[in-house]
């Protein structure tokens, strides 16, 4: 396309130009193979300009896709920086305090349900039993009081599950735990 | 790419200049309805150089743009007109 557009430039040119200077504008036939060549050299101009345009635009579109793939892998990459440095934060947090979180997820065991039996001092001084659960019942208050502040579902699941919304399974299975939790915390 | 179509464009307008001439040099009326065109184009060209920002406005383009556009109008227009006469 770009050959056929510098060939089509040049004969405009030439055509321009050449009919011009080598003939007499004095004899007649002349004079119409200068007008003859005169439109021909319009046409090979406009369509070389035509050509050179289309190229244009779609040079720009393609450098519009490129900048808009560059700024979505920037994007995808701090949301996993972010979502990687709180699932660290989460962990360090579990690590460094456990009873603290025994002690906050009995509590919240025991304000909901009156009947159940009180904490013992015993009970407290345990270390850690089930992590899984510990963190499961952190996951319930925080997504209780997010859900008290009026966040939306995907904003919540992102902030306590660290998971962006999609059809993955990782989503599909922190949307059930979600609703499952929101359910318990209503109950 | 956006250099080569405005300068395919430019010289466009340079043949279409040198075209207009080798009309002109026909017939004197023909000379006369270019020299008349050409007269009232140099006119819409000076009206729309003073009237920059309304012209702008109207066309939705930079006043810069159409100023670039209104000089190289002229610049095809003299380089035409300057080869059909030398030639």
């Amino acid at each position: 396309m770009q050959l056929k557009m510098f060939v089509l430039s040049g004969a405009a040119v030439a055509l321009w130009l050449v009919p011009l200077t080598a003939l007499d504008k004095r004899i007649g036939w002349h004079k119409s193979m200068q007008g003859l060549t005169l439109c021909a050299a319009i046409a090979c101009a406009v369509t070389a300009g035509n050509i050179a345009r289309e190229q244009a635009e779609q040079n720009e579109i393609e450098e519009i896709k490129t900048r808009a793939i560059t700024a979505d892998v920037v994007d995808e990459i701090a949301t996993s920086a972010y979502i990687s440095q709180q699932q660290r934060q989460q962990e360090a947090e579990q690590i460094l305090n456990p009873r603290e979180h025994l002690e906050r997820s009995l509590a919240l065991s025991y304000s909901e349900n009156e009947e159940s039996e009180p904490i013992t001092q015993k009970q407290l001084a345990e270390p850690v039993a089930e992590p899984e659960q510990n963190a499961e019942s952190e996951r319930a208050e925080r997504a209780l009081q997010l859900k008290a502040k009026g966040w939306g579902k995907a904003k919540i699941i992102l902030e306590v599950w660290g998971v962006t919304k999609g059809g993955s399974p990782k989503y599909k299975a922190a949307e059930a735990e979600y609703k499952r939790l929101i359910e318990e915390g209503g109950e | 790419m956006r250099a080569m179509y405005l300068a395919n464009y430019f010289v466009a307008g340079c043949i279409a200049s040198s075209f207009l001439g080798w009309i002109a040099s026909l017939h004197p009326i023909a000379f006369r309805a270019i020299a008349f065109l050409t007269a009232a184009a140099f006119t819409v060209w000076c009206l729309c150089w003073l009237l920059d920002f309304s012209v702008s406005s109207l066309l939705k383009i930079s006043v810069s743009s159409l100023q670039a556009f209104l000089l190289a109008l002229l610049a095809a227009i003299a380089i035409g007109a300057g080869v059909f006469l030398c030639s």
